[in-house]
């Protein structure tokens, strides 16, 4: 029984890797990806030149055409450490970061920030255009629904990986040829990590997007629930961070467990007992939303 | 009876409204089988139950003499074409297809072997290629038909399959279900009663969510018990004493003014056929023109009997036929 629940699951999950493909959804996808990335990091290239300039310039030394030098300067400057120390809390935390290259850094924020929107906008209706369409129909007579959520599921994580190691692979060719002071491999190893971080979070939302869309029929609802899911658990991470005042901080502490902006922190951190409770927690959240839509979907009339 | 679908005391309800109100029916295996009714019979509710798609209140349904629908057990076996579902439009013919036997468990030959016969029976052989998005409205109907026919299925349910058919392609898909005869178990909903007299062994009228009446389709349309012969208007007289002396146990009925005979036979030994050798003889004999000649009632006269009896609210428009003066 599980044999076959597997072998359908890996079916259905090629064939959603395929159809997106086919539909343009996937390449679409790509290209906001990887033409993000690679703005993103043209961006961050031309403002860390102007913030070396400006360092340059404070210091009296004469400005540096080439972008990146002051920076591995400063990335292994004492006093440097110190100051990030003093901004993070953290003397660990400040030698973990600073174990990153910047563009590696920069890549982790913004891969962080922008994966949930795109997650959200492109997966939380796929369950659901296909209960509107009827187009189910013609598979669950042919395989379980957990074996065809799952391979749903699937699909678009195995999608969302590849974009992500396409963005990281655009941001390194950018800072490749863009940056003087490019240290090749550290920063391939350090973005390869940044974007697989980014892909066990994202996979949180996917979850949450996943789950929406077997609850709900309508395409366009689910995808207007899936942005404003996304928006309120961001809301809800940001709030459990400010309150201080109890009972509330306890409250919003447990909630702030129960959603993917609450191991943020642990999943930027490399150390394993913080990398891999985190990890583990989030791939369990996405796992938990995916399988609330799923109670929903195992009973409902196709 | 060796069933392929049984039905006992099913019951959906869509809020107040009761789909299936307590429907009985079974199906024996081998069978083309008819599901007849109004709009909002039950049809394609009972379908959609038997397979699973939609949740039932009360009742059982067991498939194959097997239980409830479980896709471990069943999948690839029992297969449906439902009704107003579109096909994924991205995908190929031949993508979706063998998407569709790999979740039946095919193995890569056999699914291969089958694509191309399923293809084949509906005439898209030259477009597997396509995507379905570039497929007219007929074509993507026939794809539908090809899927549930995919790895020779035990069990095909069929929900209205000719809707949208140009008549070429619904009178070959007509001759290819004919021909699943006794191989595969076929039930098809139509409201195109014809259609159906022409294909099915049996047939059950299904009318407010219940069985009304369910019977082989011989015994509906009384295929051996009775034959009508349409006369020449105005010809001869009819050699009545002849004919009621060759046949002692029958009885007949003539209208339209002798243009139309029927002679009804309750002998279960009698054959329409040898019947039908006695009677044209005599009237040919006797010089009567005979224009054609019909074995028993036709399935829509029954059905409009049988739910008329039942209390439905439809209310047939007389036979073209007989309106004609």
């Amino acid at each position: 029984m599980a044999r076959s629940t597997l072998r359908n699951t890996w079916t259905v999950a090629l064939h959603e890797l395929a159809d997106s493909i086919r539909s343009r959804r996937a390449i679409v996808l790509l290209i906001l990806y990887v033409l993000g990335a690679v703005a993103a990091t043209l961006l961050f290239v031309k403002a860390l030149h102007e913030i070396e300039n400006q360092l340059e310039k404070a210091v009296g030394v004469a400005e540096a055409q080439r972008v990146g030098g002051t920076t591995s300067a400063l990335w292994k400057n004492r006093q440097f450490k110190e100051m990030l120390t003093h901004f993070v809390g953290s003397s660990d935390a400040a030698t973990r970061l600073l174990s990153f290259t910047p563009l590696a850094l920069f890549y982790g924020w913004l891969s962080f920030t922008f994966t949930p929107l795109l997650v959200m906008l492109m997966s939380s209706s796929r369950i659901s255009e296909e209960i509107w369409s009827g187009s189910v129909r013609f598979v669950m007579f042919r395989t379980s629904r957990l074996s065809w959520c799952a391979g749903k599921f699937a699909g678009q994580a195995l999608q969302l990986l590849v974009a992500l190691l396409l963005s990281a692979l655009a941001a390194w060719v950018t800072g490749w040829c863009r940056m003087a002071f490019f240290a090749p491999l550290p920063n391939a190893l350090d973005l390869l990590l940044f974007a697989l971080k980014a892909w066990v979070y994202g996979i949180a939302f996917l979850g949450l997007a996943t789950g929406i869309s077997q609850a709900v029929a309508s395409p366009n609802v689910a995808t207007a629930l899936g942005f404003v899911a996304m928006v309120a658990v961001g809301i809800l991470s940001s709030v459990a961070g400010w309150v201080t005042m109890q009972p509330w901080r306890t409250i919003l502490d447990t909630v702030d467990m129960l959603l993917p902006g609450g191991h943020q922190m642990d999943l930027w951190l490399t150390d394993v007992p913080h990398a891999l409770p985190g990890t583990l927690f989030v791939l369990c959240l996405g796992a938990a939303y995916a399988l609330a839509g799923y109670v929903s979907f195992s009973r409902r009339n196709l | 009876m060796n069933c392929a679908l049984e039905f006992k005391g099913v019951v959906k309800t869509y809020g107040s409204r009761r789909a299936l109100d307590g429907l009985d029916l079974a199906v024996p295996r081998g069978a083309i089988f008819g599901l007849v009714g109004s709009n909002g019979a039950g049809k394609t509710t009972a379908l959609a139950v038997s397979v699973g798609l939609l949740r039932r209140d009360a009742g059982t349904v067991s498939l194959l003499g097997e239980g409830m629908f479980d896709p471990e057990r069943h999948a690839g076996r029992v297969t449906l074409l439902p009704q107003d579902s579109r096909l994924p439009l991205h995908a190929r013919v031949e993508d979706l297809l063998w998407f569709y036997g790999r979740l039946q468990g095919l193995s890569e030959g056999t699914l291969r072997e089958s694509i191309d016969e399923v293809l084949e029976w509906v005439h898209l052989r030259d477009r597997r290629r396509s995507p379905v998005r570039t497929l007219s409205h007929g074509m993507m109907r026939r794809l539908t038909i090809a899927q549930a026919f995919l790895g020779r299925p035990e069990l095909v349910l069929l929900d209205e399959p000719m809707s949208g058919l140009d008549p070429r392609e619904a009178a070959r898909i007509r001759a290819i279900l004919k021909r699943r005869h006794d191989t595969q178990t076929v039930v098809i909903s139509s409201h195109d009663l014809h259609e159906l007299e022409t294909l099915c062994d049996a047939a059950a009228f299904i009318e407010a969510g219940r069985l009304v009446r369910q019977d082989s389709m011989d015994s509906l349309t009384r295929r051996s018990r009775r034959v009508t012969y349409f006369l020449e208007p105005a010809g001869r007289p009819l050699p009545m004493a002849e004919l009621q002396q060759a046949l002692p146990g029958a009885t007949w009925e003539q209208a339209l003014e002798g243009a139309e005979l029927t002679v009804k036979f309750f002998d279960e030994t009698a054959r329409a056929a040898e019947t039908n050798a006695r009677v044209l003889e005599i009237l040919l004999r006797h010089g009567v023109g005979v224009l054609e000649i019909r074995r028993g009632s036709n399935l829509e006269s029954e059905y409009f009997f049988a739910t008329d009896a039942h209390g439905s609210s439809v209310t047939p428009l007389p036979p073209a036929r007989a309106a004609t003066p």
